[in-house]
């Protein structure tokens, strides 16, 4: 469903991705993890072209992003915002549209890019927000409502336009703890409906518990990929186990 | 002093008449300048240098020089170039630069007010970049911008008094003209000044009442949007 072939991103002389290669499999989730700085993010802001890589081939659903089928053109700013529709991305800070109340977050992108009728895409947002737990809370504005609470919403946005996968952006590290179980049991519910699923975290009960594949990652390299049992049980590579007794303790 | 305020009374119709000049003036500058700052503004914005530096300069001259200066110079220069100007077209044209330029950094403000996150956002659900300004910087622009830019909408209003040297009868060319044939100057200074506070007024409670309608959070949705929303229609099972 993804297939990332040797991506480079370059900063100037920062190198935030270094040649990586990864595919993921319809259905199948899988974990990022790995320092700050590592490149879980710019690898995910790769995939949709928030970022645009400096090399490398990202292709979602068969279709290449960014450029056309051979590699010699970009595409249309109306192409890619076709491929992005498909790509449902959670940011770590939310970044829900503050002038909307719950709902018309949900529903703004079928309104505006599906061009669906409002009522038909109310219905849909009504049943997504109260999927995700906030059947009270349609009518609220984001600064009304917790970190725990944006984010669900921010997810049910994400999963209005239908997509073929979803990209998780460190979706829990700016919440309170408190609030971090409900957004994971909401993501663990998308997982179970069968969504392809990318996700950059520092949960690793999560990870552990929900993931397909682990894939660690530091200094913009693939450093280590493997089930959550091999990566966290038996590390092959020294700089997994550092990692890993650093943020485990 | 004696002081005969039934001269003022007498003339008050003329200056009224002239006080529509000064609101067409104004009115329609900053209308003109509004729409153009709006494009400059995004201009600015961008990433583009050959797009970027012509407006920077731009905006650089027109603010930095007075508008006086800028009167004169499209109303006695513009013959030059083989273009004769009316009085009227003239500080329209005058006036309508130099709103733009004013506005234009008064509304790059509100627009880059946005953050960049939520413009991220809308480009991930597949917004293109005209929707994303429609939808997501404009609507929340508008609301920063309210306050500087009717300050400066005020502004505007009082310096299209200026106008009158190029000999466009509006509300202070008016008023000289008066009481320069009836040496009443105090009077018809009182009345013009009176007038120009009740323009302005305006602007101030114009200002009041955006402020009001925009202001999202304390008004929670309107019954309009909420119908629209089927929000009044009974919950459907999920």
């Amino acid at each position: 469903m993804i297939e990332i072939e040797d991506l480079h991103k370059h900063f100037g002389a920062v190198r935030a991705l270094d040649g990586v290669s990864l595919s993921v499999a319809a259905g199948e989730v899988v974990c990022l993890i790995g320092p700050s700085g590592s490149g879980k993010s710019t690898l995910l802001r790769c995939i949709n072209f928030l970022e645009e890589p400096t090399s490398g081939v990202v292709r979602v659903d068969g279709k290449r992003v960014g450029w056309n089928a051979s590699g010699d053109r970009r595409v249309s700013t109306r192409e890619l915002a076709r491929t992005r529709a498909e790509i449902g991305m959670v940011f770590q800070h939310f970044y829900l549209w503050p002038h909307m109340v719950a709902l018309e977050n949900v529903i703004e992108g079928l309104i505006t890019v599906k061009r669906m009728p409002v009522g038909e895409a109310a219905a849909r947002g009504r049943a997504l927000l109260t999927k995700v737990g906030l059947a009270d809370k349609m009518e609220t504005y984001p600064e009304h409502l917790s970190g725990g609470q944006r984010q669900r919403v921010a997810i049910a946005r994400a999963l209005a336009m239908d997509p073929r996968v979803m990209l998780f952006d460190e979706p829990t590290s700016s919440l309170d703890p408190e609030l971090v179980g409900e957004v994971l049991r909401v993501m663990e519910q998308v997982a179970g409906e069968g969504m392809t699923m990318l996700v950059a975290t520092h949960e690793m009960g999560f990870a552990r518990k929900v993931a397909d594949r682990v894939v660690f990652l530091d200094q913009g390299k693939i450093v280590e990929v493997g089930t959550p049992e091999e990566v966290f049980g038996t590390p092959r590579e020294e700089r997994t186990r550092r990692f890993l007794e650093r943020i485990l303790v | 002093m004696h002081l005969d305020f039934t001269v003022a009374w007498k003339y008050l119709p003329f200056l009224l008449q002239a006080s529509l000049m000064t609101i067409a003036l104004s009115v329609v500058s900053q209308a003109l300048g509004t729409l153009a700052a709006f494009f400059l503004a995004l201009g600015r914005m961008s990433a583009r240098p050959w797009l970027r530096r012509p407006i920077i300069a731009y905006i650089w001259v027109v603010r930095g020089t007075p508008l006086l200066l800028h009167l004169f110079f499209v109303y006695y220069a513009a013959p030059a170039f083989g273009i004769t100007l009316d009085a009227f077209p003239a500080a329209i044209i005058a006036m309508s630069a130099s709103a733009a330029a004013y506005n234009a950094e008064i509304i790059r403000a509100g627009l880059q007010a946005v953050h960049r996150g939520q413009v991220e956002a809308a480009y991930a659900v597949g917004m293109r970049y005209a929707q994303v300004v429609r939808r997501i910087i404009v609507p929340q622009a508008v609301r920063i911008i309210i306050p500087p830019y009717m300050g400066n909408a005020i502004s505007h209003t009082k310096n299209s008094s200026l106008a009158s040297v190029i000999t466009v009868p509006e509300l202070m060319l008016t008023a000289q003209m008066i009481y320069s044939s009836t040496y009443r100057a105090i009077e018809i200074l009182t009345v013009t000044g009176a007038i120009y506070l009740v323009l302005t007024s305006c602007l101030s409670a114009l200002q009041m009442y955006f402020e009001r309608v925009t202001s999202y959070e304390q008004r929670g949705l309107g019954s309009a949007r909420r119908r629209r929303l089927l929000l009044d229609a009974p919950l459907q099972s999920a």
